[in-house]
């Protein structure tokens, strides 16, 4: 296999790899977005704890995305 | 090294969008003043300029603070109400007046430099260098820590590692997840998150827009390409506009986090019975 295929194939994984790393987090910011939304719904007092505690989930939820992008650039 | 160099070697007819050679490109300047200072790169210029822009903004706003504010006022006190008293005395709680002036300017530091991605003429998110982003996770590491050992003394790093009230068998795989979480994922996660969300804001915005605007002009300066390669530079643009009002949220919401976690982490550290 000569250099340029290699390369071509390289990165087409790290794009298959960027896709995989984006779907547990995907599924997971679905999760806390739908219960933090059926929350607020079922007790708007508490709306601005559940958006707080929300974007706190969110945010570690999404960091393995983000890790995930960032290997695509370093490998 | 030219300011605009996605347009160069982007073969018009062939290609559906433009890419650099090296993504790197798209993060690197060259010097504003070669002849003056070599090693004063753009970006370090408009780190500079932040604490100008922040601190002229609260002086034009608050140099005459009246009862019922303007808008100005209003913007910059609804800023300072969000951190103080939705970030500081909600998470942190008993204690939090000490840490309100770091979180506001991290918060604000951070705020302007994200909105540099957006802001016409600048286009270039500061905080997508990893360097910023990580001194700025480890200055919180190390509030936290301090934060941490001086309510508690070195047993912080004891209960870090040999947990209280938790069965004895557990205690060394507990201690080892969480000294490991606390001490390193915490900062990574922190400065990463900030990192890779502006990287890829920008590296959209640029390719997008900046195939757009290639395509347009190639299309009205030598229509004979076709009206599809016109077309597909219009599509890119509506496309680029949809993500710049998303980055315009992103750019709030990344600094909102990075200042909640901030506050999040000081107050595991002071009050860790919570």
């Amino acid at each position: 296999m000569d250099l340029a295929a290699a390369e071509a194939i390289k990165g087409g994984l790290l794009v298959m790899g960027y896709g995989l790393a984006a779907v547990g987090p995907g599924i997971g910011i679905g999760i806390v977005a739908g219960n933090a939304i059926q929350a607020m719904a079922r007790q708007p007092e508490a709306a601005g704890m559940v958006r707080t505690t929300m974007f706190l989930g969110i945010a570690f939820t999404e960091a393995l995305a983000l890790i995930g992008f960032v290997l695509f650039f370093l490998a | 090294m030219e300011q605009v160099i996605l347009a160069e070697g982007c073969d018009v007819a062939e290609v559906t969008m433009c890419a650099p050679a090296e993504v790197s490109e798209l993060f690197e300047f060259a010097a504003p003043w070669p002849e003056i200072a070599e090693w004063f790169t753009r970006t370090q210029m408009l780190i500079l300029l932040i604490p100008v822009i922040v601190i002229g903004l609260f002086w034009l706003a608050l140099r005459k603070p009246k009862l019922v504010p303007g808008k100005l006022q209003m913007m910059v006190e609804g800023a300072y109400d969000l951190v103080a008293r939705g970030i500081g005395r909600d998470v942190i709680g008993g204690g939090y007046e000490k840490y309100v002036p770091y979180l506001l300017s991290v918060f604000l530091f951070v705020l302007v430099g994200n909105v540099y991605e957006i802001m016409p003429f600048v286009n270039f998110p500061v905080t997508s260098r990893i360097a910023l982003p990580g001194f700025l996770a480890v200055f919180t590491w190390i509030i936290f820590v301090v934060a941490a050992i001086r309510k508690q003394g070195l047993a912080y790093f004891g209960h870090l590692i040999w947990p209280p009230g938790v069965p004895l068998a557990l205690k060394p795989l507990l201690g080892i997840i969480e000294f490991v979480s606390t001490v390193l994922v915490r900062p990574f996660s922190l400065a990463v998150r900030l990192f890779a969300n502006l990287v890829a804001g920008h590296l959209m915005l640029s390719l997008l827009l900046g195939t757009a605007g290639t395509f347009i002009w190639a299309w009205l300066t030598n229509p004979e390409i076709g009206f599809g390669k016109g077309a597909l530079g219009m599509a890119w643009f509506v496309m680029g506009l949809g993500i710049f009002a998303f980055e315009m949220l992103v750019a709030f919401l990344q600094a909102y986090i990075f200042t909640l976690l901030s506050a999040v982490y000081i107050q595991s550290s002071i009050h860790p019975d919570h």
